[in-house]
């Protein structure tokens, strides 16, 4: 019987993938503009399809008016929904102080606009957490 | 060019494409992926306003 956690009689081990690159600097790039922290590991093609992919669905929720998520007191939510869209990194802040962003709840495609932003910011988590699997050696 | 059903292929074509990126390196796996999320969501979709086709639709709820 095979030992726990050996590889058992016939399989080929998983090739290693060795760490690269410095986690802090990977997976703040990651977060502070969609897709670099995936440059910054020499993904340059994943990163760039990753930057057109968050940046698209960040354009089309701005064209779309939909709401740039804030803390709204008494509705604990907004905290979740304010998280996930500060995920974008850079462009949250662009959009929110810079450009002074903030959707229009009377516009036609204001809920559709929520989601495409929405999902921008919660998309670019994710690259945050995989671009720290890359650097921890956990992930090609 | 406010369509539902164009925004819902966009968000549908978006999200396959970043989960197909994020999950898959091989490129047959890719595509594979690709069609399973973006069919899932756009037929899923379809079939979610198919059941609800029935229901009137309303008054517009008022704005708060």
């Amino acid at each position: 019987m095979a030992e726990s956690g050996s590889i058992p009689a016939g399989q080929q081990a998983p090739p290693a993938v060795r760490p690269q690159g410095n986690p802090v600097v990977a997976v703040l790039s990651a977060w502070l503009v969609p897709g670099l922290g995936h440059i910054y590991l020499k993904r340059y093609a994943r990163g760039l399809a990753f930057f057109v992919l968050v940046i698209a669905s960040l354009i089309i929720g701005c064209k779309l008016e939909g709401n740039l998520y804030t803390v709204v007191a008494g509705q604990p939510l907004t905290i979740l929904a304010t998280l996930g869209s500060m995920g974008m990194g850079f462009p949250y802040f662009l959009l929110r102080f810079g450009l002074h962003y903030g959707g229009n709840v009377m516009g036609a495609g204001y809920e559709y606009g929520t989601a495409f932003l929405l999902t921008a910011g919660l998309m670019n988590l994710l690259l945050v957490l995989d671009a720290w699997d890359i650097v921890r050696g956990k992930k090609e | 060019m406010l369509s539902h059903f164009l925004l819902m292929v966009t968000y549908a074509l978006i999200v396959s494409l970043f989960f197909t990126l994020l999950w898959r390196r091989d490129r047959r796996e890719q595509v594979k992926l690709f069609l399973q999320i973006f069919l899932g969501m756009v037929g899923g979709g379809l079939l979610v306003a198919w059941l609800m086709y029935p229901f009137p639709s309303g008054p517009p709820a008022p704005i708060p």
